[in-house]
């Protein structure tokens, strides 16, 4: 049990470690598809396309093994959080993307009227609407996050997923340690997706 | 590296191929099994509703690997011993059925109530005003959904290399320690699974304008 706690500290801290890579990317490429530059908007979709399209094991084995052989070598956990923050960036940079263009015109219009620059009307009008909008979608993808940490046992990081493996093979009962491993997963997954929905109604309905 | 390319181009293909043809039979069962769960689920009162929500629930709540190892190797500590192919089969076809309840059931609860309402009127049957008035409409609404949900499943046969099913990526980890050249091996396999995604999400939006158009 002591090791599953550690490994259950690794996974939430790759967890935390890729969603902050993934949600300043995955912002910076919003913003990229956003603009009014052509290059721009064409790498960060290209970007967009084709990582999202690449399964996350296969980007794992990318940064750890590809990237190794042309002499660039990442530690296990280094790759895993470069890899997961790298996939999950794609995700939330469209969420990003819906959330700022489902903000009504009008307000960008309003706020431009009133003298404001195209920074301050983003920051200061646009993106305090767009964060609850975004939210259930955010939270949604951080619970499929942490599902995906369990992927960075290939590469020997010791997460839940390799701790219950490691447990399956010296105490020869695999289901009894991945049935405990799962019951942790399952954990996150129903605190994520029933008490934060939960809470992100009501703030909606306080704020409507 | 050129030649490691040349070299294991057609075993990488190979073992794409089989992951394609797992990826489409797996997804035709889940669906069907999705359609009936989902109808279930709406229909089916408050046990059989009630017994296909959590099982969607643990579905999405697991990660994907967890189910498959929980498969392969927790079933073999009671003795049932699966092979990789029918362990892959089933796992994919239990994954995918979770995902695909979901998708049917939204996209049922998406056709207007006032269908439900009008067909009632006409005094159709509840059977009948699913097949001929809720499914149609549904389906057009599902169909970006039923695109994104043959890419998960054409991705989750990236874990079966795990339990020793021989795909690309057992392939290519294969030749990645016998060449010690893994570089190119997984570039391939990544461009193997980009040129696939690219053809289903194509197919996908022809699909879509087409059902569009009859529309």
């Amino acid at each position: 049990m002591p090791v599953f706690l550690k490994g259950v500290g690794i996974t939430l801290e790759l967890t935390a470690a890729a969603l902050g890579i993934a949600l300043i990317l995955g912002f910076l490429l919003a913003l990229a598809r956003l603009s009014t530059i052509r290059p721009m908007v064409a790498i960060a979709t290209t970007y967009i396309e084709v990582v999202r399209s690449i399964p996350v094991l296969v980007l794992l084995f990318l940064s750890y093994y590809s990237l190794g052989q042309v002499g660039l070598k990442l530690s296990g956990p280094v790759a895993a959080t470069v890899s997961l923050g790298a996939f999950y960036a794609t995700l939330y940079a469209e969420i990003f993307r819906g959330g700022i263009l489902g903000v009504d015109r009008g307000q960008t219009e309003a706020a431009r009227a009133l003298g404001m620059g195209r920074r301050m009307t983003m920051v200061r009008v646009i993106l305090p609407q767009a964060f609850f909008s975004i939210l259930p979608n955010a939270t949604n993808q951080l619970s499929n996050l942490i599902k995906d940490t369990s992927l960075v046992f290939t590469l020997g990081v010791a997460d839940l997923m390799f701790q219950a493996q490691a447990a399956s093979a010296t105490t020869f009962q695999p289901m009894d340690m991945l049935l405990l491993a799962g019951m942790i997963y399952f954990a996150f997954y129903l605190i994520l997706s029933k008490v934060l929905a939960r809470w992100e109604i009501n703030v909606q309905r306080s704020r409507s | 590296m050129f030649h490691i390319v040349a070299l294991y181009t057609g075993v990488l293909l190979k073992g794409a191929l089989k992951d394609v043809v797992l990826t489409v039979v797996s997804s035709i069962l889940a669906l069907i099994l999705g359609a009936l769960g989902a109808i279930g689920r709406i229909y089916g009162g408050p046990i059989v509703g009630g017994a296909i929500y959590w099982y969607v629930e643990i579905i999405r709540g697991l990660p994907a690997i967890l189910q498959l190892f929980i498969l392969y190797f927790g079933l073999s500590q009671f003795g049932i011993d699966l092979n990789p192919l029918s362990a892959a089969v089933i796992w994919l076809v239990a994954y995918g059925t979770g995902y695909a309840v979901e998708i049917f059931r939204a996209g049922i609860v998406d056709v207007a109530e006032g269908q439900h309402e009008a067909a009632k009127a006409l005094g159709l049957s509840r059977f009948t005003t699913l097949r001929k008035v809720i499914i149609p409409q549904a389906f057009v609404s599902m169909m970006p959904n039923l695109t994104s949900f043959l890419v998960l499943q054409l991705k989750n046969t990236t874990m079966l290399y795990l339990i020793g099913y021989a795909d690309i990526m057992y392939q290519a980890r294969l030749g990645a320690d016998a060449t010690e050249q893994p570089g190119p091996l997984y570039l391939m396999v990544a461009v193997e699974y980009l040129v696939i995604s690219a053809a289903i999400a194509r197919i996908g939006s022809r699909v879509e304008r087409r059902i569009a158009a009859y529309r």
